[in-house]
């Protein structure tokens, strides 16, 4: 459609009040549909007034109608979109008539309106960033959010809807994925997904999860909807006292879920039932008369929203559950609403068997070293296997003594000692038959030794450390340098164009913190006289002091004196944009250095098993920024595994040949370190670590940029709590690396 | 020449009355202990033991420091170190006054006569060789050299050395060299616990309970992201700032905005995160 001119819409306008007159409107009423039309943009509006006018033909008294229609529509659709439903409306005059046109146009619930709501929404991936950040500020843990086809989580991820289309703009929706993201955190905070380790239904058996928890229901359906339902009250009651922020905005969107939702006539009385629920925890009241069971166990239900456990919860659940089973007609499961988090017992018990079974793998571990491992003299029982921490033994818990060593008893020991029937070598004591002492924390996980392997010919070798034995194994790994292969020329070219703007920015950032003016004072000559030190002499020469000479100060550029030596991951795991993310991190900091003049290195990382530990060099500290170090981080590809300990080694003796008063080395990973052969876990953690000490020995800071999500596991452990940062965006790399090295080194 | 004298006799002579005076706190500062400081700080102070404290910025260690003092009945002399410090600014120097020659003291100098707590905020900003003068006076010499005037002033037992610092900066530049460490009892101080702070809040702004409760519980999150965006949590101080605008009628999320998350960051995708935070919690 073209737009119209003003004078022929104005000429419009004239026609319809001449229409609408004759049809006996009165002149507010006139008014009130001129300025509803009005209110559209003005590309919007022109349809609306020939809409209206194409009915004025047929009915006026049709025009109030149809504006409502619009009006409801422009809700749920973008200004674009809304555009195109009225566009299909005119259509549908054209080819079946102005009823069809008019029964098209007053169907504008949800479901309809959705089939003209572009995919403009929100998508998850565009959200997932912030939502993560949210979850971790609320649980204090990592918490990845991840598409599913509905909201629930199985306490490791929460898993929301690949996109939101419920508003036209994004500003709308995302306080939707947050609502659902609520949900599920408080769904994890209040233990509603362990309704079996309650006193109430619980077994000792190690195998009762949630899933054989809902086996006892002979309609499982039903119940998990009805337990959802229970403990929807009961996370909205904790998220109105935790997030009453949230909760508010949250009202609106319940009332709308409200209008959305079936009346109850319509439904078999057992679907009723869990309806009537659901409409009551929407909006407090239901579609058509409540029936007095709903009402008995709504009441019931506010009575333990404030529990902080699901005990109540499971044990009334039994309750409803049976009061429901005696209705007639077949559970028809419906869907719940959108933000709320569905309970799928499969999913939790399938993540929480994952999260069980390697804690229990470990454990074995542990045990089976312990107990290989020679008796302990008494005086010596402080120490146990490794690093792991000491707790003081507590009098009324139960704990393992095996060869002079204490062990904390937690659920998994205790059927792993059952399942065995007691193990050989170590017994059962209460902490009140022990006087004093410290137990050891079942923390550390022991790996299997790994095989030994022919060693290759050459390379220079390196001792690495093996925690269990608390010693090294001389001249273990074999590291060889390489010049890292030329990649294509090109690659910083596009870096720099791509980055065109902040490179500008971060020269001139770099140049202020090189060309940072210090005044040094009481120089023997300068610039100026420094008066501080010249009144001092002169009151020093009056006290018979003999006078300092230096009374000058100088304005000169600070020394930095700082060398700094990056050392880059090139684990298999960079493959794709950790890898860019690295090299292009990589030429950002090269410019920013050759600014300010920090000395630096680059090198790169990779191996595979003890006897192929491959160290790439990219820049060696004496070498120029130039065209070959350019080919070369163009060259930085992914390769294989991350044994980190000797390249931290080599790179240490490398920096501290450096004259500096301040020596970096900074490392660049996206993971654990980990080989091939049986490197990794605690063992690589130690070995790691233990390198890391050796650097500091040598008076190189060591620090950690890692995008790792699981860093905080054991970084604070590897680095030291304040020595290493986490990314959460690979992209955001490249431009976080500046501001970071800024900050270490000012 | 070197003249031993004892900081309390020379008092009367060397500093003037009003200086003490002014560095005696007479009301007592609010403040609720954590765990056991004062204790531990009462008795390092019999036992003449100068002590450190530990913590993130705004968690309480100034205000405890006004709290020790007022309580041990000693004046609190404060030095904020900054890397132009010198050694004679904090010792003491000699000026023209009238054509004579006036010795000056400096307020550790100061402090030491007057038997005061001397307490040197965020000693890592120092220059590492003027933070070597406080070290004679931290061991069991107790003792600072004036150089300039050729005499050793020997501290009196009510005389105090207290350190601050703020071991989270990631900065490797800035980190106390451990002959300095190993001279001190170090208190390590945290947020208060979650109704702790509370109380602090309320009292320090005579905010609403249920909105100073809320900002501990932003806090609080705002805690979990340190080091995965923020370099720091938000303090109590910043809370407080924040329940002060808010006591004054300014609306909640726009007063936390401003007094909490703008202040601790610039990183947009963080201030958005912080701003839905703010808004689930008000």
């Amino acid at each position: 459609m073209i737009a119209l001119t003003a004078k022929q819409y104005d000429q419009l306008c004239d026609e319809l009040v001449t229409n609408l007159s004759l049809d006996f409107f009165e002149d507010d009423e006139i008014d009130h549909v001129l300025n509803e039309i009005n209110s559209y943009d003005p590309q919007v509006r022109q349809k609306v007034l020939a809409l209206a006018l194409a009915l004025a033909h047929a009915s006026s008294s049709l025009v109030p109608g149809l504006l409502r229609h619009i009006k409801t529509a422009s809700l749920f659709l973008s200004s674009d979109d809304l555009d195109h439903w009225l566009e299909t409306a005119f259509d549908f005059r054209d080819s079946q008539g102005i009823d069809q046109a008019l029964g098209f146009l007053s169907r504008v619930d949800a479901a309809h309106l959705a089939a003209f709501q572009s995919q403009a929404g929100l998508q998850l991936h565009e959200a997932a960033p912030l939502l993560e950040t949210y979850l971790r500020a609320m649980s204090g843990r990592e918490l990845k959010v991840m598409p599913a086809d509905e909201v629930f989580t199985d306490t490791a991820n929460i898993y929301l809807p690949a996109e939101l289309t419920r508003f036209p703009d994004r500003e709308r929706n995302f306080p939707l994925y947050i609502l659902a993201s609520a949900n599920g955190w408080a769904q994890i905070a209040l233990g509603t997904l362990e309704p079996m380790m309650e006193p109430a239904s619980a077994g000792e058996d190690e195998g009762f999860d949630i899933e054989k928890f809902f086996e006892l229901f002979p309609d499982r359906k039903l119940a998990i909807d009805l337990y959802t339902i229970i403990e929807s009250f009961r996370t909205e009651y904790y998220l109105m006292k935790e997030l009453p922020g949230l909760m508010k905005q949250a009202f609106s969107l319940k009332q709308s879920c409200y209008l959305e939702r079936p009346p109850l006539s319509s439904l078999p009385e057992q679907s009723a039932f869990v309806e009537g629920l659901w409409q009551f925890y929407l909006a407090g009241r239901t579609k058509g008369a409540t029936p007095k069971k709903v009402t008995e166990a709504v009441s019931s239900l506010y009575g333990i929203q404030y529990e902080p456990g699901p005990s109540e919860s499971v044990k009334l659940l039994f309750k409803i559950y049976d009061a429901v089973a005696l209705l007639p007609g077949r559970y028809i499961p419906r869907p719940a609403p959108f933000f709320i988090a569905r309970i799928r017992p499969e999913s939790v018990a399938e993540s929480v068997r994952e999260q069980r079974a390697g804690r229990r793998k470990k454990l074995e571990g542990i045990i089976n070293d312990l107990l290989r491992m020679p008796d302990l003299v008494p005086d010596g029982r402080k120490h146990g296997p490794g690093t792991a921490r000491e707790t003081p033994v507590e009098s009324s818990r139960e704990y393992l003594l095996i060869k002079g060593r204490l062990m904390d008893v937690d659920k998994e020991l205790r059927s792993l000692i059952e399942e065995k029937g007691g193990l050989p070598g170590s017994t059962l004591v209460k902490g009140s038959e022990i006087e004093g002492g410290s137990s050891i924390n079942l923390a550390d996980l022991i790996d299997k030794e790994e095989e030994d392997l022919p060693e290759a010919e050459g390379g220079l070798p390196y001792d690495e450390w093996d925690y269990r034995r608390r010693g090294y194994r001389k001249n273990w790994c074999l590291l060889f340098e390489n010049d890292m292969h030329p990649g294509k020329d090109s690659f910083v070219e596009r870096t720099l164009n791509r980055y065109g703007g902040s490179v500008v920015a971060l020269r001139k950032k770099f140049e202020l913190l090189r060309r940072e003016r210090r005044m040094s004072r009481r120089q023997k000559d300068g610039d100026d006289i420094d008066l501080d030190a010249l009144v001092e002499s002169y009151s020093d020469m009056h006290a018979g002091i003999s006078p300092s000479e230096n009374l000058f100060t100088r304005i000169e550029r600070q020394e930095r004196s700082i060398a700094v030596l990056f050392l880059v991951d090139m684990s298999g795991s960079t493959r794709g944009w950790v890898n860019q993310a690295e090299k292009e991190s990589l030429v950002l900091m090269s410019e920013a250095l050759e600014t300010l003049g920090d000395r630096y290195a680059i090198y790169g990382f990779s191996g595979m098993t003890r006897n192929r530990c491959d160290l790439y060099c990219v820049k060696k500290f004496e070498e120029p920024y130039d065209g070959v170090v350019k080919q070369r981080i163009a060259g930085i590809e992914p390769k294989d595994y991350t044994r980190m300990g000797p390249f931290i080694r080599h790179t240490a003796k490398l920096l501290s040949a450096v004259d500096a008063r301040t020596r970096l080395l900074i490392t660049l990973s996206d993971s654990k370190p980990e080989d091939w052969d049986g490197y990794k876990g605690d063992y690589a953690i130690e070995d790691t670590r233990k390198a890391l000490l050796e650097a500091a020995g040598r008076g190189i800071h060591p620090f950690c940029i890692t995008i790792d999500r699981e860093a905080q596991f054991y970084l604070p452990h590897l680095f030291g709590a304040v020595n290493y940062i986490f990314i959460d965006d690979v992209r955001k790399l490249p431009s976080r690396i500046t501001e970071i090295y800024c900050r270490l080194t000012t | 020449m070197v003249a031993i004298t004892n900081g309390t006799e020379l008092q009367s002579v060397h500093s003037p009355a009003f200086l003490y005076e002014q560095y005696i706190i007479s009301e007592e500062p609010y403040y609720r202990p954590q765990r056991k400081e004062v204790q531990l700080f009462q008795s390092a102070y019999e036992n003449q033991i100068p002590v450190l404290l530990k913590g993130p910025t705004g968690c309480g260690k100034t205000r405890f420091m006004h709290y020790m003092a007022w309580k041990l009945r000693r004046p609190l002399i404060t030095v904020s170190c900054h890397d132009d410090l010198t050694a004679s600014d904090l010792v003491g120097r000699y000026l023209i006054r009238g054509g004579e020659t006036v010795w000056i003291d400096g307020p550790l100098s100061a402090a030491v006569k007057a038997g005061a707590i001397c307490y040197l905020d965020e000693i890592v900003e120092a220059r590492k060789d003027t933070i070597v003068v406080i070290h004679p006076l931290a061991d069991d010499r107790r003792m600072l050299p004036v150089e300039k005037k050729g005499e050793i002033l020997k501290a009196p037992p009510e005389f105090l050395i207290a350190l601050s610092y703020n071991p989270g900066y990631q900065s490797v530049l800035k980190d106390l060299k451990q002959s300095t460490r190993q001279r001190f009892l170090a208190l390590d101080f945290v947020y208060p616990a979650k109704e702790r702070e509370t109380e602090i809040v309320v009292h320090e702004t005579g905010v609403r309970e249920d909105f100073a409760r809320t900002l501990v519980s932003l806090a609080e999150k705002t805690r979990n992201l340190k080091d995965k965006g923020l370099i720091e949590g938000a303090s109590t101080r910043l809370l407080i700032n924040a329940a002060k605008l808010i006591a004054g009628g300014i609306d909640p999320a726009t007063a936390c905005e401003c007094a909490i998350s703008e202040p601790m960051t610039d990183d947009r995708e963080m201030l958005e995160s912080l701003g839905e935070i703010i808004h689930s919690l008000f």
